[in-house]
């Protein structure tokens, strides 16, 4: 049997949050969604994701934290990751690539199903 | 009585600082609310909304564009405080609690989140212009709103200090803390420099920019304690000495 395909969200801004969701479960895609990346290291201990979309300036520790964490365990530092942030202007995809980071969306351009069609791509 | 005529970080042509870190800061802190609003609206156009969720987003795009409005306003006031004068009179710090969590309410609301205003007993009153404390109080509000648990509600409050002198209105927010180097940073700058909180990347370093002019204008000062569970931002006003003339 086919597993359904679960991806974390990590957006500390509840509506697109949910905007996300609601795409990625439009397109059969599982998903959940956290605030902040304590609650993001919560949810990964709980269920593995098969991918991630993190928002980069969260509350508290920012991605960049839950991204080093994440490359501190093995089992952990191969989920892929897409980067959804206002600040892709401030970001390269060398700098980023270290961290499992695969794409970078720019909120403020990016169309509904460029999220889903990213996801598809890193997906497993 | 009148509040001190501008600031001197001001310029004669409007812009602070005397470079354009201010507007280079409020494009930055405009994108959020703005690329909410425009994938709340593709997402309008989207097939396969029932009509409560097209009513809901509907409203989302109505409260975010009018928060993004408030910084707008603000931002246009504070860069004219250099031409205008404003009066100064006693005004009932609870009042401006109460008008502020009622105009906060469907924002908060929408979100899962409450506002309230914690009541006091003794009625005091501060010396400030009310238009410019209750934009203040707005700015701390908006703030506060994504930060804290939704269980826990903002709280807006007012007391009297330095034996009765000063009055201190703040808002209260309950949620994770703020690193002790990132509060260090904050609290060197805070209403002096328009720079994110980045622990709290949606939070209005803007707004506690203009926030901090328009406490000056009133000869006050705001401020901000950090908590184990959260930040209270507060503003400091001088206390009125009518009522205890009665």
């Amino acid at each position: 049997m086919t597993k359904t395909p679960y991806v974390l969200i990590v957006e500390d801004d509840e509506w697109l949050a949910q905007q996300h969701q609601r795409m990625l479960e439009a397109a059969g895609i599982r998903s959940e969604y956290v605030a902040h990346a304590l609650a993001a290291i919560d949810a990964i201990d709980a269920v593995r994701p098969d991918a991630l979309v993190l928002d980069v300036l969260l509350a508290g520790p920012n991605a960049f934290t839950l991204l080093h964490e994440l490359q501190s365990h093995s089992d952990l530092a191969g989920i892929p990751v897409i980067f959804c942030t206002n600040s892709a202007d401030e970001l390269t995809p060398e700098d980023v690539a270290l961290y499992g980071v695969r794409y970078i969306l720019d909120k403020t351009t990016m169309l509904p199903g460029d999220l889903v069609a990213c996801v598809k791509k890193v997906l497993p | 009585m009148q509040g001190s005529k501008g600031q001197s970080e001001i310029r004669q042509d409007g812009l602070p600082f005397g470079d354009l870190s201010l507007l280079v800061t409020a494009a930055h802190e405009l994108k959020a609310p703005l690329s909410l609003v425009r994938q709340l609206s593709l997402s309008l156009e989207s097939s396969g909304l029932s009509a409560s969720e097209r009513d809901r987003l509907v409203h989302q795009i109505t409260l975010t564009s009018e928060r993004a409005l408030r910084l707008t306003t603000d931002l246009t006031r504070a860069t004219r405080l250099e031409d205008s004068l404003f009066d100064l009179e006693p005004v009932n710090p609870q009042q401006i609690c109460e008008e502020v969590a009622h105009e906060l309410r469907p924002l908060y609301a929408a979100r899962g989140r409450e506002i309230r205003v914690v009541s006091r007993y003794r009625p005091v009153l501060a010396v400030a212009n009310k238009d410019l404390l209750r934009r203040i109080m707005l700015n701390f509000g908006d703030n506060a709103l994504h930060y804290g648990e939704s269980e826990h509600p903002v709280e807006l409050h007012t007391r009297l200090y330095d034996g009765g002198t000063k009055i201190r209105m703040g808002v209260r927010d309950y949620g994770p803390a703020v690193p002790a180097d990132v509060w260090r940073r904050l609290q060197s700058h805070i209403g002096t420099d328009t720079q994110l909180l980045h622990a709290r990347p949606q939070s209005s370093g803007l707004g506690l920019y203009v926030a901090g002019q328009f406490a000056s204008v009133m000869d006050g000062q705001i401020g901000a304690t950090r908590h184990r569970d959260g930040a209270t931002f507060y503003v400091d006003l001088s206390a009125s000495t009518q009522l205890s003339l009665l």
